[in-house]
């Protein structure tokens, strides 16, 4: 069998995020299948992946996840229904999900990727008519994980995939998101934070096609980088010709903490349809001097003052996860990485 | 309370304070006037410790202290305290949040027991109604989206909340009508006491009606040229700056 070969460096989607740096492509070659570890409450029924799943635009590193996953995991929440699920890779390796939500049907997403290890997960979601999703996925911090999953969500007429990834950096970590709005009044909602200490690495590429009128999609990512770190947000969003009265926003901001650290936001726009709305807002900057002092003459020691500054810096991204307890442990997280970054 | 001999600063290699000499006691206030450019801000924020302020020469004594060896927190912990020009606007942090934090900070430093939420929410609304500050206010992000008179309310806000022994207003007049100046100057004249000491620097004499001080000095070109009791302000304001500095030279 010959090696795979992994996306590096020399390919512009993954120009900041050089796979083959990270991994030996023979211990991709070698992975095993990844396992599950899945909870359910309301109308969530599980079952292994049919033989012949849906399947839609992906990434590379998806092609080799279907190639080398010899099973996956399958949610489905039926017509009208509604459901919760928890979801974390158990035992590393290549993985498949596929997430079903029928029409009418709404479905509360909680993912976690704890593991210190090589992970690899295609995930398929298909969104029917006014169906909504609301998917949280939280890392925690892994100096020697290399983790990729790559997200196809197809939204259909009047549905909502609002998504909120909170990534504490991994030795490469790249979150790929494909999402196709596809019917009539479809939106998506994507956030994210990325706080990166010692070594970490956090990618976030989100692809978003209006391929019919009257869509709707928002994204706000914040990044923070310290030490030897690098975040990264690529973010391409493209209007079908004809798909008139889309509206799209796009904000992604970088906060740079010290001078081997990086941040490289690439916003791109593609728009064949004449009457849309499409605002896009990139920015890297440092902590403002000013409002550091004027917090300082206040009394707040500098450290405090910092972290201060990085939680209100993050704080319209973490404010969009919906869920009250969801958004509380996103913000613990976030406030023991603050204090690493301060320390 | 604060002894400033022969002070000489720098900022960005530029002399701006040249050999500024000031001494006030506690329970005094003094008042510094002067024409744009004359030093200031410059004066407020080396008393606050900003930093790209370099003092060259001379010394400044806080309570027999050092002041320049302490950071800008230290400072505000042994009750120093600038009401600045321009408070910055810090989204993501609501006011409410912000007075705690900074208060408690401030008790941590001096080794004192910290409010709880409850016990602040009181000494802040005790404190805002005089100011005419509306819960409303104190729910939003610090600063942002306030008017300039809202702003310079809630840098009054907080000397009500720090109580500090030393209180530096930097042009707290500007941008104020004279209905929120009265409300400024009440709010500042409620904290005159025996033990605490403030400097009022100002570019007009308007503020003076309202706060009046015990002394005023004239500052011109990094130097005090002239110094006199609360009648200097209204002579300032009869004659123009231009007219004194040519008196003094």
């Amino acid at each position: 069998m010959s090696a795979t070969v992994l996306p590096n460096r020399r390919i512009e989607d993954w120009k900041y995020s050089d796979l083959r740096n990270a991994i030996d492509p023979a211990a991709v070659d070698s992975a095993p299948t990844a396992t599950w570890r899945v909870s359910l409450s309301g109308a969530v029924e599980q079952n292994s992946l049919p033989e012949i799943a849906p399947r839609g635009v992906h990434g590379a590193m998806a092609d080799i996840a279907v190639s080398h996953a010899e099973s996956g995991v399958f949610l489905r929440v039926r017509k009208s229904q509604h459901g919760k699920a928890h979801l974390e890779v158990a035992s590393a390796g290549h993985g498949r999900a596929l997430i079903v939500v029928e029409d009418g049907a709404s479905l509360i997403l909680r993912e976690k990727a704890f593991a210190d290890d090589f992970a690899n997960v295609a995930f398929d979601v298909v969104l029917g008519a006014n169906a909504r999703l609301e998917h949280v996925r939280e890392t925690a911090a892994g100096i020697d994980a290399v983790r990729v999953s790559d997200y196809s969500v197809r939204v259909g007429q009047g549905g909502a995939y609002r998504a909120h990834f909170a990534d504490f950096g991994a030795k490469l970590s790249r979150t790929e998101l494909h999402i196709a709005l596809e019917g009539e009044g479809a939106e998506a909602h994507l956030s994210g934070v990325s706080v990166l200490g010692e070594a970490g690495h956090a990618d976030v590429t989100t692809r978003i096609a209006h391929a019919v009128g009257n869509t709707q999609s928002t994204q706000l990512f914040k990044i923070i980088a310290g030490g030897k770190s690098r975040g990264v947000y690529q973010g391409k969003i493209s209007v079908a010709e004809g798909a008139n009265g889309s509206d799209s926003r796009q904000t992604a901001k970088g906060l740079l903490l010290g001078e081997r650290a990086e941040i490289d936001l690439k916003p791109e726009l593609e728009i064949l349809a004449d009457d849309v709305k499409c605002a896009h807002g990139a920015a890297v900057g440092d902590l403002d001097p000013e409002s550091l002092f004027y917090l300082r003459s206040r009394g707040l020691p500098e450290g405090e003052a910092r972290a201060l500054l990085m939680r209100a810096f993050l704080e319209d991204a973490v404010a969009e996860i919906g869920d009250e307890a969801t958004r509380a442990d996103v913000w613990s997280r976030v406030e023991t990485a603050l204090q690493e970054l301060s320390a | 309370m604060l002894e400033i001999k022969n002070l000489h600063v720098d900022v960005g290699g530029k002399e701006i304070l040249k050999g500024l000499s000031l001494s006030i006691a506690a329970g005094e206030v003094h008042a510094i006037m002067g024409p744009n450019g004359s030093g200031k801000s410059t004066l407020s924020y080396v008393l606050a410790g900003r930093e790209g302020y370099e003092i060259t020469s001379g010394s400044i004594l806080y309570r027999g202290e050092e002041l320049p060896a302490m950071a800008p927190e230290e400072r505000a912990a042994k009750g120093v305290f600038l009401a600045m020009q321009y408070p910055v606007e810090i989204p993501g942090v609501t006011t409410m949040n912000f007075l705690k934090t900074a208060l408690n900070a401030q008790r941590r430093a001096r080794g004192d027991k910290e409010v709880d939420a409850l016990g602040v929410l009181r000494l802040v609304r005790e404190k805002a109604k005089a100011l005419h500050i509306s819960e409303e206010m104190l729910k939003r992000a610090l600063n942002v989206g306030f008017s300039g008179g809202e702003k310079k309310r809630l840098e009054i806000l907080q000397m009500a909340l720090f109580e500090p022994t030393l209180a530096i207003l930097d042009e707290t007049d500007s941008g104020l009508d004279i209905d929120a100046l009265k409300v400024v100057a009440d709010g500042v004249n409620a904290l005159r006491s025996p033990e605490r000491a403030m400097l009022v620097i100002t570019h007009y004499q308007r503020l003076l009606n309202y706060i009046v001080p015990d002394r005023v000095h004239v500052l011109s070109a990094g130097r005090i040229i002239k110094e006199g009791g609360k009648e200097l302000a209204h002579e300032l304001e009869a004659k123009g700056y231009a007219q004194i500095v040519q008196d003094a030279a």
